[in-house]
């Protein structure tokens, strides 16, 4: 029996007296794209954040390949809560792509991709630097080393922070709304970004509230309302047959204003 | 009434020795005041409240009373430990810890008003708070931290006058001594403001070339970069 890559239990998380995540379990396996989608505020981007422990869950856990990162099981049965060390060691077991990108302005792009692999574990800097390069051109940018972000455009931004979390060597990638922050004119450029990423064989999970980019991206979705799990299943299932009634609602409401991002039509 | 300036001239030695003295207390009780902010500052902005209340504490401590107070309770509490040192030791350290509770303000604000996504870019990597502060936001808070540490400097630069009190010979002092015998206060103080103008409005400007430096590499990012560098080695241990 294989297991799982990602493998989230009975996670939940509260900001004071509000309720983020209830109690999350779900299974990404190796290789699959798993979208997480739902309504603005019900705690998409909290659930990412308390995955890599960004956020700190208040319970449930997290294993990566069947290692826990933060609260785990000691041999007594009882929950222990790791190091912070210890955390932030496993961290970049999980790649982090953030909403705004969070490049570092003061590095160049070449940095922003070699300085974790240098700082983090401790390679050799050539090493390191050869292998951002060639990141970079399997990117489309090559020549951009030597420039600030500043220079780039959002979709090339977007690249050289994906790059800068893949040169961590992750086992899966976690993404927090790769669209929302783009032009969307590029949304189409990013989703076959995504796809190529995918067919790498990069396991991937990615929060989005765009469904038609879910819709051909993801193999898998997952339908997060109030705090908790409220629909999974194969993305063609899911959005196409949806059977919970907030998730419908959700569907419908959504359909009319993604629809010119619905990439199956392609004139619009 | 005239005013006669070769009262000045008899004493220039006197002016001269209490211009190196201020310049002498005044840099290693701002570095070291600067140096010693930065702790405070970590502190400041810590997770943990008992931390956040130590800094708190010391911050207004220092900041809610006078400066000559400050003084008097380092000059007539340090022998009474036991501890008697010369008096420009004396005063330059009271005005070290006096300035680290603005400088550490400045830091912290600095610190704030950078995104706080970029540290946590910095964590996702694997960067501990620590090499995350050190590689990703401590650079970016030069631009940030000049005009304001600027002015604290400045301020602190004035109070060296305030060691008159405890007679450290610098500037104040030294014009004091020279009013005494010659009853020319009137020249003396102009002298001794003139010379206190040369030093604050040197220094303004040379830390305005600085600021446009580093504003100029807003656009050219490689320059801002390596006054980061710069800043780095002057203010934390560099790492490489």
């Amino acid at each position: 029996m294989t297991r799982p890559l990602l493998k989230v239990s009975n996670l939940a998380k509260s900001f004071g007296t509000m309720t983020a995540l209830r109690d999350i379990s779900f299974e990404v396996e190796a290789g699959e794209v798993v979208c997480i989608i739902g309504p603005s505020g019900c705690g998409k981007s909290t659930l990412l954040r308390c995955i890599n422990y960004l956020t700190f869950p208040d319970g449930g856990f997290v294993e990566v390949d069947g290692t826990h990162i933060g609260r785990e099981p000691g041999r007594d049965g009882k929950m222990r809560m790791q190091s912070h060390k210890r955390i932030d060691q496993l961290r970049p077991m999980m790649g982090f792509v953030f909403q705004q990108f969070n490049l570092w302005p003061h590095m160049t792009v070449l940095e922003n991709i070699a300085r974790g692999p240098v700082k983090v574990q401790r390679r050799p800097r050539e090493e390191v630097e050869h292998q951002a390069r060639a990141l970079l051109a399997r990117f489309g940018l090559a020549g951009k080393e030597d420039a600030y972000p500043s220079a780039l455009s959002g979709g090339q931004k977007q690249r050289v922070a994906i790059a800068r979390a893949l040169a961590m060597e992750p086992r899966l990638m976690l993404f927090d709304e790769p669209t929302s922050a783009l032009d969307p004119e590029i949304v189409k450029e990013v989703l076959l970004f995504l796809r190529e990423l995918a067919d790498s064989g990069m396991t991937m999970v990615i929060v989005t509230h765009e469904i038609g980019f879910a819709r051909h991206v993801a193999d898998r979705v997952i339908f997060l309302d109030g705090g908790l799990v409220a629909e999974q299943g194969p993305a063609r299932q899911v959005l196409g047959d949806p059977q919970n009634p907030r998730l419908r609602e959700f569907l419908a409401q959504i359909h009319e204003v993604a629809a010119p991002a619905d990439l199956s039509t392609p004139s619009h | 009434m005239t005013l006669d300036f070769s009262v000045i001239l008899d004493n220039w030695q006197l002016f001269a020795s209490g211009l190196w003295m201020t310049l002498v207390v005044a840099l290693l009780s701002i570095a070291a005041g600067f140096l010693l902010a930065i702790p405070v500052a970590i502190m400041a902005l810590s997770h943990r409240r008992w931390l956040r209340t130590i800094a708190g504490a010391y911050v207004e401590w220092f900041r809610n009373i006078p400066f000559i107070v400050v003084l008097y309770i380092f000059f007539y509490g340090l022998p009474f430990m036991g501890l008697r040192l010369p008096e420009p030791v004396v005063g330059g350290i009271a005005l070290a810890f006096y300035a680290s509770t603005y400088f550490s303000e400045v830091i912290r604000g600095a610190v704030l008003a950078v995104p706080k996504g970029q540290l946590e870019a910095a964590r996702a990597v694997g960067m501990s708070y620590f090499m995350g502060m050190r590689e990703v936001v401590a650079p970016q808070t030069l631009r940030l931290l000049l005009p304001p540490s600027t002015n604290t400097a400045i301020s602190m630069i004035k109070e060296t006058s305030v060691l008159s009190t405890i007679t450290v010979a610098e500037i104040t002092y030294q014009g004091l001594v020279v009013q005494g015998a010659t009853f020319a206060p009137f020249e003396v103080f102009l002298t001794t403001a003139a010379l206190y103008w040369l030093i604050t409005s040197a220094f303004a400007h040379g830390m305005h070339r600085v600021e446009r430096a580093a504003g100029a590499a807003q656009g050219s990012q490689q320059a801002r970069h390596s006054l980061a560098d710069k800043y780095l080695q002057l203010g934390m241990r560099r790492n490489k």
